[in-house]
């Protein structure tokens, strides 16, 4: 049923638009089957939109369906998984775009496996085999590592040739066991025991290279996750590449992501580790050296202090002390010495001023009653008392024969006894 | 001023306190000859002291060192 337009009478597009939704419809509804390449459940978006990509082929298809139909799968939907969609293709005429509308989805081979998996590890989880206390680290340096590994594979290789590079001495004990189908997991629990049970075996790596899920699918065992689980040695699980997850990941001590990895995990890179051992010896000598010359730098300091060098300096201004006294003591004494002469002459030519001896050399004498008074008038004498007369050299014993009073105004009288010059007449 | 002559020999850092303590008086001065000389004599001895114990150190770093060297060797 072509529709005829031409440049003059061209169809507008809602025409258009309907006549493909028509078309679309004329498919009705269908049964497909393709993988989830990509899942988003919006919060609080009732519908849910999805990929689904051919198995084989390059080729996807939006697909929309209601969220009450996803959430009530179970197991739940996940990206990768294979589905059986029931949906009937349609076309939104305002967007222009074109998706299937599912009303129902079944999950089949490989999505039902993955969600097999998916209840597993929850039902696991729930019993706390994965919980990160369980998780024991592995030895630093292993005295001999247990390797659990398809015979003459690359993993075994790499895990082999890698640690011998980083620890010559390293000591290992391979169990072989097949790492691919159905007996797979049974030989890994048998060679994990047999390490297991072994005391010198201090970890234990179980080495795979890489491959597709199902190939992976025996390190999901249950089986052999309880046995790793409960192994008294520590675990690395080294399986497949980095995206790959088999539950052993969750459940080992340690995960490596390729069996390279396992082998940097498990054995030190000893030459770095002897390298790094000298060097702290040296930094040690270096530090304990340098404190030393310190201190010793320090002590000498103190000890060429004069104080303690040369303590004659303690001595010698004690000396200079001393020396410095004495002369200063004799100075003053000396000094005290003259001003004490001085002192002396000065009084004695006061006492020579004061004296009478002076008057007395000038032919002057003093006359004394016998008890030793001056006599200054003749009243104080009679004839007959003893007298002396005090001349300058000494004294004249007298007895007095008579008394005669001067006439007051011929004769001076004789000299005052002070010694004073008599300069008032009278 | 009595020095405190411990009987025990002093700690390294205790003598070298008691040293720096020393050369410090006898540097300010005021004390009486007979101080001063004791103190000088105390300050000999911690020196002494400290000398023994850097010496002891040394030699046992370098008899660890020598023996380290020569069983290298």
């Amino acid at each position: 049923m072509a529709l005829d337009t031409s440049p003059e009478q061209p169809a507008p597009v809602r025409q258009i638009a309907n006549a493909i939704s028509g078309w679309i419809d004329r498919l009705g509804s269908v049964w497909v089957e393709g993988q989830v390449a990509q899942l988003s459940k919006r919060p609080g978006l009732n519908t849910v939109f999805l990929t689904l990509r051919d198995s084989v082929a390059d080729i996807s298809v939006p697909v929309t369906c209601s969220r009450t139909l996803v959430d009530s799968m179970n197991p739940p939907l996940v990206e990768g998984a294979s589905v059986l969609v029931h949906a009937k293709p349609s076309y939104y005429a305002t967007r222009g775009s074109l998706s299937l509308q599912a009303r129902e989805i079944r999950m089949v081979g490989l999505g039902e496996l993955l969600a097999q998996l998916e209840r597993r590890r929850q039902l696991l989880a729930a019993e706390g085999l994965f919980d990160a206390a369980r998780k024991r680290p592995p030895p630093f340096l292993p005295g001999t590592v247990g390797l659990v590994t398809a015979p003459r594979s690359a993993a075994e290789r790499d895990v082999l040739d890698i640690s011998r590079r980083r620890w010559p001495a390293v000591q290992f004990s391979v169990a072989h066991a097949t790492m691919q189908g159905h007996r797979s997991a049974g030989e890994v629990m048998a060679a994990l025991a047999r390490l297991d049970a072994d005391t010198a075996v201090d970890v234990i790596v179980i080495a795979r290279g890489g491959g597709s899920v199902e190939d992976l699918l025996p390190f999901s065992d249950e089986g052999l996750l309880r046995a790793v689980s409960a192994a008294r040695t520590p675990v690395v699980s080294a399986i497949g590449h980095e995206p790959d997850q088999p539950l052993l990941d969750l459940v080992a001590d340690v995960r490596a992501a390729t069996p390279t990895d396992a082998a940097k995990l498990v054995v030190p890179d000893v030459a770095a580790e002897a390298h790094a051992v000298a060097s702290a010896r040296e930094r040690l000598r270096s530090i304990t050296y340098s404190f030393l010359a310190r201190e010793q730098a320090g002590l000498d300091a103190l000890r060429s202090r004069p104080a303690l060098a040369d303590p004659r300096t303690l001595v010698d201004e004690r000396t200079a002390e001393l020396a410095a006294l004495l002369a200063r003591a004799r100075r003053t004494v000396g000094h005290s010495l003259d001003r004490a002469v001085d002192d002396i002459g000065h009084h004695r030519a006061r006492a020579r001023a004061l004296s009478p001896l002076a008057t007395l050399e000038r032919g002057y004498a003093v006359l004394q009653a016998s008890n030793g008074t001056v006599l200054t008038s003749v009243d104080d004498a009679s004839a007959g008392d003893r007298v002396s007369v005090r001349v300058a050299d000494g004294r004249v014993h007298a007895d007095v024969t008579a008394i005669s009073r001067a006439d007051q105004s011929t004769e001076r009288p004789a000299g005052r006894p002070d010694g004073q010059e008599a300069t008032d007449d009278r | 001023m009595t020095a405190d002559t411990t009987d025990e020999k002093p700690s390294y850092e205790e003598a070298r306190e008691e040293l720096i303590e020393v050369v410090r008086r006898l540097e300010t001065g005021g004390t009486t000859l007979e101080d001063s000389l004791a103190l000088w004599e105390r300050g000999e001895a911690l020196a002494t002291t400290c000398q023994e114990w850097l010496d002891n150190a040394r030699a046992r770093l370098d008899a660890v060192v020598e023996k380290d060297v020569s069983s290298a060797e």
